[in-house]
């Protein structure tokens, strides 16, 4: 009964079945349903996102709200922490169970459209007519829509005011300050403090947006059309050349502080915990530091070169409807609350970033805080340049791989030059494999 | 396995054929969960070796590629160097601690049950994603450790922040819940028959004598199966390196335990393919860790049957 | 030698001890320095969650700047918020958690004493075949058959429940125990089986009568280490729970931590401790039943 024949055969008929369940449920054919005309049945679809507590709670409010205007559509929320929430996502793609509404973030957003596994919103009733055209662009992979942007965050110094004026250093003109300033400013932070804080944190080599940044104040841009990555090498190493002399001077603090500082996320970081004076952030988190730290907070531009606008509008995430879904209509019309009712955007407020339509917006300003009004107030003063390409479909991980290098590059272990090149090879390398 | 019972089980199979029903029906069960749950989906996930697979459309055979590309993979090296060092430094040193609190909490000290609880109270939080702040707040650059080192005017740097320390810190999180093994090592010394203490001390045997003579042999097969378990689990650690780094690994993949850089290259960079064949690749080297094990078990494992 | 051993183990244990009459002095101070020892040692070992304790009792923005253990504040507004910082209250994760884990005990204890006591005590054609594919299964990371596993268990519809993470433990897949107890069932002398085979037992008598009661300390460390794995195990609850109520305490911890907004940490310390207390209770009062001696094996 227990011979070897018989494992074998029993073992392979089961491997066998398996693999053809699996071929089968990861089929992400799109759905025969018309996406554009609602059930008059009742419908139940789900709506997947990742946050804190308070997120959960406004969308509960959000959803009781939609289920009231529309009697037969019943909302099951799903929701996990940041990092939990990709597997989940990732696995219940896999099996073919991927939910309705799935909220999606930019590193993400060409991975799930290129594999087919998002719908192409252009077939249903969203509503993009409210939101600005250079938005929408940030949503768009091939030329087709396929999420839908919920608003918009802009690259930012935060900058601790209080330690500022304790110390005796002014605030900068933003509008017309280098980068030799900021050093300059960190130096004499640290310096006028004795030592107990720093000028600055890390302001680059840990997030995306920094190495986007750096790339257009050269003109260049990290992405260009084909999967290719454009990124001059240059512009990379002069970011990691600038932190590594600012450590050196004393304005940046040390390379294991800084690790300690992004492991610590934006409640216990350096500037929430007041050891450092400024930082890169998006201006969206203002609200979060506030929070975590009692000190007046102020946002300042980042260093512009003359004429040129590297900063851009960094879309907060996204709504999009699963390609596989039994009913997208509905969905597409949940999707659509979330964006353009103003009820919900009352109640979501600034914490799916500032409303990208500009209805929400004035419907928010009510109840606005003194944080998301500063945000606000901030990104009217910033010029952004043209939208970059959406991350591409290989380069989701390139955070991961930025890290890597910049910890190699602050613990000495290579040259900025040699980092940079280092990077783009393996990066290029990873969105060729997966093509 | 001794001589004897090799014998023994010989002569019976001759005897007792009847024994085949009867374990049938004991491993009824586990047949049951081999075919259904365990078999089938590792027979899948042999098969997806062989392919490319980002999970969101259906896996393409590739043939041997994954397994050409582990030999020019660096970060899979580097990463095998962090576990291999993990595993060595850690298992023997998380074994020793527990085998020594256990014959210190067996018996003859007064409030035992409370001291066990305390020193198994850390393996019940080693997983939680608490631990990734409290880790820092022990190992980082102004944390305890340094506080402690203070005293004695030393300076400390960031242990956890660090590329050159950081896996040491994981090292000592792997120590640091020895409790498990602990409880182990309790049970089987109660197993131990007190009168062979008695008989060894009546003939003039001192406690580390009778440690050598009488609890070490009794406890091996304990101590063989703590070994291979151990080292089973910690090639295969995931959790408290996922918790205390972040996800990353980092920093600069200084605490990339394999399953990690697994984790990341079958989730996070849609490449399940891959992580497929590298799963394998985790079955082989444990595999044979835990062949040697066994062979080696003659030499110093001793059973009673 | 042999009738010593029908006395109860805690009254010869003391013996070693009363006999050493010359040596009491030393035997005294080995004792202080002993307790002496595993209270420095506690100490050292306790002392990130004595933190832990310590902060979640101060406010959130007086956790960072103190390393220290001093209790300078007692506020327990970190319990009240964390109690209902979720759609439910932590109490109701926490039961899903202590569902998952009885669930997973019972399995593993029922499934696995069964295999065990076929691979130590039956003789089969191919057992060492078998044996070895058990150790095999063990081997294979999760991350890897957890996709196929879960495209499986979502066919017949058990995702989101606790399904796929307790009906694995009653097929004994945790192969480990299976492993464990073997090695303890090898430690019973075999007389006692024959014993009873030759007054008319068969196997089943022999393994509920016998083998089991004689396995307690195993079956208490299958019980202990289940536990803890089942505790800490984030990854297939994340997997296979995806609906936020179904959450066991280990999904709903993670869910305070969110790295682009505050986290509220006061809260995720609070709820830490409060998962931990009543287990750390049950392991205080429920080891002399996890750890009875046993006192028939020394009739050599």
């Amino acid at each position: 009964m227990f011979s070897k024949k018989n494992l074998f055969r029993g073992g392979g008929a089961v491997a066998a079945a398996a693999a053809m369940a699996l071929g089968l449920a990861a089929c992400g054919g799109s759905s025969s349903t018309d996406a554009k005309k609602l059930s008059t049945d009742p419908v139940t679809i789900t709506v997947d996102f990742w946050g804190g507590d308070a997120r959960v709670q406004a969308t509960q409010k959000v959803i009781d709200a939609f289920e009231k205007e529309h009697s037969n559509i019943t909302v099951t929320p799903q929701y996990a922490d940041w990092n939990g929430y990709w597997d989940q996502l990732a696995t219940s793609t896999a099996a073919g169970t991927m939910p309705d509404v799935v909220q999606m973030d930019e590193l993400y957003l060409a991975s799930y459209a290129g594999k087919g596994a998002l719908l192409d919103l252009g077939t249903t009733n969203l509503d993009t007519s409210k939101v600005d055209e250079a938005v929408l662009d940030t949503g768009k992979v091939d030329g087709k829509l396929y999420a839908m942007p919920t608003g918009v965050g802009v690259y930012s110094v935060v900058a601790n005011a209080d330690l500022f004026k304790k110390y005796g250093v002014a605030l900068p003109d933003d509008d017309t300050w280098t980068w030799d300033d900021y050093a300059k400013i960190a130096n004499e932070l640290t310096q006028k403090s004795g030592g107990k804080i720093h000028g600055s944190d890390q302001m680059g080599g840990f997030d995306a947006g920094s190495v986007k940044y750096w790339a257009r104040q050269d003109g260049g841009e990290v992405f260009g059309d084909g999967n290719k990555v454009t990124l001059n090498p240059d512009s990379l190493a002069k970011m990691w050349q600038y932190e590594l002399d600012l450590q050196k001077s004393g304005g940046m603090w040390s390379p294991a502080n800084i690790t300690e500082s992004f492991n610590a996320g934006t409640s216990a970081n350096g500037l929430a915990t007041s050891k450092v004076a400024m930082s890169t952030q998006y201006n969206t988190q203002l609200t979060a530091f506030e929070a975590a730290n009692k000190s007046h907070f102020v946002l300042l531009k980042l260093p512009e070169p003359q004429g040129i606008h590297p900063n851009s509008y960094k879309p907060a995430m996204y709504w999009t409807v699963s390609s596989t879904s039994k009913h997208p209509a509905e969905a597409a019309e949940f999707a659509n609350f979330l964006v353009n009712d103003p009820e919900a955007a009352k109640i979501i407020g600034t914490d799916r970033g500032v409303p990208a339509n500009p209805d929400s917006q004035k419907a928010i300003e009510p109840t606005l805080t003194s944080a998301d009004k500063a945000a606000i107030a901030y990104a009217k003063r910033v010029t952004p340049g043209q939208a970059p390409l959406v991350t591409p479909n290989g380069a989701s991980t390139i955070e991961a791989i930025l890290q890597r290098y910049t910890q190699d590059v602050f613990a000495g272990k290579q040259t900025p030059q040699d980092a940079a090149n280092a990077f783009i090879k393996e990066l290029q390398g990873e969105i060729d494999a997966a093509q | 396995m001794s001589v004897v019972s090799e014998l023994r089980d010989l002569k019976n199979a001759g005897k007792s054929r009847g024994d085949g029903k009867a374990a049938f029906w004991f491993l009824l069960p586990w047949f049951i969960g081999l075919f259904a749950v365990t078999a089938g989906p590792m027979l899948v996930s042999l098969g997806l070796s062989f392919t490319k697979y980002n999970l969101l459309q259906a896996p393409q055979f590739n043939g041997l590629e994954n397994f050409k590309r582990m030999l020019g993979d660096e970060r899979l090296l580097h990463s095998l160097g962090v576990t291999f060092l993990y595993v060595i430094v850690s298992v023997p040193l998380q074994l020793a601690f527990a085998l020594a609190l256990a014959v210190l909490l067996d018996r003859g000290v007064k409030g035992l049950s409370f001291y066990r609880s305390v020193y198994y109270l850390p393996s019940l939080i080693g997983g939680s994603v608490a631990i990734a702040v409290l880790w820092r707040v022990v190992f980082g650059a102004d944390g305890i450790f340094n506080q402690f080192l203070g005293i004695f005017g030393i300076h400390g740097q960031g242990w956890i922040s660090s590329p050159n320390t950081a896996i040491w810190t994981l090292i000592a999180l792997n120590v640091w819940t020895f409790g498990a093994p602990m409880v182990i090592f309790l049970a089987g010394l109660r197993q131990i028959p007190v009168s062979l203490y008695e008989a060894a001390s009546m003939d003039g045997a001192g406690k580390w004598r009778q440690f050598r003579s009488v609890t070490l042999p009794m406890l091996s097969p304990i101590i063989f199966f703590n070994l291979v378990l151990q080292i089973i689990h910690s090639f295969q650690s995931f959790t408290q390196a996922f918790v205390v780094s972040g996800g990353t690994g980092g920093p600069a993949d200084s605490t990339l335990l394999f399953s990690l850089y697994l984790y990341q290259r079958g989730f996070r960079n849609f490449d399940m393919g891959y992580a497929s064949a590298l799963a394998w690749l985790l079955v082989l080297i444990i595999g044979a860790f835990t062949a040697v094990n066994f062979w080696a078990s003659k030499y110093w494992v001793f059973y009673d049957d | 030698m042999t009738d010593l051993s029908t006395a109860t183990p805690v009254a010869t244990a003391k013996k070693p001890a009363q006999k050493k009459m010359k040596t009491s002095v030393f035997f005294s101070w080995s004792s202080t320095f002993k307790h002496a020892v595993l209270i420095l040692g506690a100490l050292i070992m306790l002392y990130p969650v004595l933190w832990m304790v310590v902060s979640s009792l101060r406010p959130n923005d007086a956790i960072f700047g103190d390393p220290t253990l001093v209790l300078r504040t007692f506020k327990v507004d970190n319990y009240v918020n964390g109690w209902n910082a979720l759609t439910q209250p932590f109490g109701h994760y926490l039961i899903n958690s202590v569902i998952v884990v009885i669930g997973c005990i019972v399995g593993n204890l029922v499934a696995c004493s069964l295999a065990a006591y076929a691979f130590s005590r039956l003789n089969f054609r191919g057992k060492r075949w078998w044996f070895g594919i058990m150790l095999v299964t063990i081997m294979i990371p999760i991350h890897v058959i957890i996709v196929p596993q879960y495209i499986m268990f979502s066919k017949i519809g058990w995702v989101n429940t606790f399904l796929p993470l307790i009906v694995p433990k009653l097929l004994a897949t945790d192969a480990f125990f299976v492993f464990l107890m073997v090695q303890f069932i090898r430690g019973i002398p075999r007389e006692l089986d024959e014993a009873a085979r030759i007054d008319g037992a068969g196997h089943f008598r022999i393994f509920t009568q016998i083998i089991l009661p004689l396995m307690v300390p195993a079956l208490g460390t299958t019980t202990v280490f289940t536990f803890i794995w089942t505790w800490n195990d984030f990854f297939s609850q994340l997997i296979y729970l995806t609906k936020p109520e179904n959450y066991t305490s280990s999904l709903a911890l993670r869910s305070f931590v969110d790295a682009q907004s505050a986290t509220d940490w006061g809260a995720v310390f609070a709820m830490s401790v409060i998962s931990l207390v009543p287990v750390f209770l049950v392991f205080l009062f429920g080891q002399r039943f996890l750890l009875k001696g046993i006192a028939t094996t020394g009739g050599k």
